[in-house]
């Protein structure tokens, strides 16, 4: 069965933000939320500066379903977490809880009343009917239903970002490593999957030519 | 006593840890890029320096207009899920449980404390009717806040495998708009209700021989006490006040959080909030019993706002002495005034 993660490769990222606009434009995400967002570190420092890509990493342990007061969120059986905006209370405790800042809430009402919770459904949409007319409004595009994989993946321009089953994905990007020689970190894998997940990156070090024709076999 | 000890022992750990973990960056972010424009050319494609500071709550740039939108990850949230869902939660929970078997085990034990000699028929007002609505304000938005916070942190344990997903997500929206629209009315009250009390709640020498043999609780005996009793004193300044101030101060950084406040403090300000709560709510099940099971009569007087003479002889002897030789007025409404030495002019009433 496959484990649906995001792989987001920071060599490649130049800070186009299609992945945010595609996602945006595919959902029709409610007003003031950003399912996913780009965030530059070391911005225009020559050399040091590095894009990341980020959204919900639909986690093994998620912390946001530990600390749900309502039990709303599930797993799919491809390892997606979704949730329930029928029994979401806007309580904002998932937002405490998760370390990427995936749950956001639309405005409710004054004072920063918070709505229905809104978060990346890896294009996996909500507990209703596939493709019904509900889940589209609530959770937007249900693209795994349909066969395709999330949009903000499929439209990255330098495929940098990678959405899928997380054995092909590793397979991808060991490729890459190996190519390039070194660098095998991947962004946010220990925080989301677990050491145990991210060996196959991590395995990919030791076994790799080290430096030893550097720059021309770039991927 | 022992509850309280133990969610005080408690938080205070989880603070220390709090302050332990959220470390900040390991190096000024300055530091790392030159560290990382070294490496980019000694070993090509190795970033540690760039993620070393990720996980530091370090915000990169982002044309997100979110706030923390920079923030890659806050591991803030670990801890407080850690502490949430686990330590508070036991342990708070645990100490209502054991709070309500010692209240029953004592009732069991003492029953209702009766008068001991026979009512006079001769009624002195004890609470005006702008104290009595002040204090049933309060105790009735304390009582909603009490059940609807113990709904939303203890529902998904002990009520959705009774009544189900959807029945307790409608339960649960109801709850969570209860407690965040009569929060700000609790605090107001609890404010109102402090200007009102506050004079008659000054400790004075008699509360330390009240304390002593605990108000004649346990043997019987008869302790003069003022207008109210040191235990009453210390739920007004230890509950009232102090935890009224940490729940209500805490309980407004979450009902609001339109002003750009981070996570780290929100989380910071749920776990203060449920210390608090769980200290209030013990306190109040003890002041909830001492004023309607536990004593006879004492429920009457905040009903009413009279109570017998023998009543108060009994129960707080150096105020009915205050009454009866004139310093107290026994129909404070009639004469104006509101308790003390009788002013000539009460303009604008109490605060």
């Amino acid at each position: 069965m496959a484990r649906m993660k995001f792989i987001c490769d920071a060599e490649r990222c130049i800070e186009c933000n299609g992945c945010v606009t595609a996602c945006k434009n595919e959902h029709d995400v409610p007003w003031g939320v950003n399912r996913r967002r780009v965030v530059t570190l070391n911005d225009g420092i020559v050399g040091a500066e590095r894009s990341i890509s980020v959204a919900c990493m639909h986690c093994s342990d998620a912390p946001c379903q530990a600390v749900c007061p309502v039990n709303c969120f599930y797993k799919t059986e491809d390892g997606v977490v979704l949730h329930d905006k029928d029994l979401c209370i806007g309580c904002g405790y998932c937002f405490y809880a998760c370390p990427f800042g995936a749950p956001q809430f639309p405005q409710a009402g004054a004072f920063g009343l918070r709505g229905k919770m809104d978060k990346c459904t890896f294009c996996a949409g909500g507990p209703e009917k596939d493709g019904s007319k509900a889940e589209i409004e609530k959770y937007g595009r249900n693209r795994l239903s349909e066969g395709k994989l999330p949009a903000c993946a499929e439209m990255c321009s330098t495929k940098a970002l990678l959405a899928g089953d997380g054995d092909v994905l590793s397979d991808i990007y060991r490729e890459r490593v190996m190519r390039r020689g070194r660098g095998g970190d991947l962004w946010g894998h220990a925080t989301a999957y677990g050491r145990a997940d991210s060996k196959p990156a991590g395995a990919a070090l030791p076994t790799a030519p080290a430096a030893a024709q550097p720059a021309a076999q770039k991927s | 006593m022992r509850p309280f000890l133990a969610l005080l022992v408690a938080s205070s750990f989880a603070v220390a840890a709090w302050a332990q973990q959220s470390s900040g960056p390991v190096l000024p972010p300055a530091e790392l890029a030159k560290q990382e424009q070294l490496r980019s050319v000694q070993q090509p494609y190795n970033n540690a320096p760039v993620w070393q500071n990720a996980r530091g709550g370090v915000a990169g740039y982002t044309s997100i207009p979110a706030p923390e939108a920079g923030v890659l990850i806050q591991d803030g949230g670990q801890n407080w899920r850690a502490l949430r869902n686990g330590t508070f939660s036991i342990i708070g929970g645990w100490s209502l449980v054991a709070m309500m078997v010692l209240i029953g085990g004592f009732y069991a034990w003492k029953g209702t404390i009766q008068l001991h000699e026979a009512p006079t028929g001769r009624l002195i007002e004890r609470f005006t009717l702008l104290e009595r609505m002040a204090h049933w304000a309060t105790a009735i938005s304390f009582s909603v806040l009490a059940i609807s916070g113990l709904i939303l942190a203890f529902g998904k344990t002990l009520l959705i495998p009774v009544i189900g997903f959807t029945l307790f997500s409608w339960l649960a929206i109801i709850a969570k708009n209860l407690h965040n629209f009569l929060g700000p009315l609790f605090i107001i009250s609890c404010f109102i209700t402090f200007c009102i009390f506050v004079r008659d709640n000054l400790p004075k020498a008699v509360d330390f021989k009240w304390l002593a043999s605990f108000g004649g609780l346990m043997n019987g005996k008869h302790v003069p006490s003022e207008k109210f009793n040191a235990g009453e004193k210390i739920w007004f300044w230890g509950g009232l006040m102090v935890l009224g101030l940490v729940v209500g101060a805490s309980g407004m950084v979450l009902n609001f959080p339109n002003f750009e406040q981070t996570r780290a403090t929100m989380q910071l300000a749920n776990l203060v909030h449920l210390t608090g709560s769980m200290l209030f709510m013990l306190g109040a099940l003890g002041h909830i019993y001492m004023g309607t099971l536990g004593m006879a009569g004492a429920l009457d007087a905040m009903k009413t706002g009279v109570v017998d003479e023998a009543w108060a002889k009994e129960h707080h002897e150096i105020w009915y002495d205050d009454v009866k030789s004139g310093k107290v007025p026994a129909n404070r409404t009639a004469s104006g005034g509101n308790g003390g030495p009788q002013q000539p002019v009460a303009v604008g009433g109490n605060d």
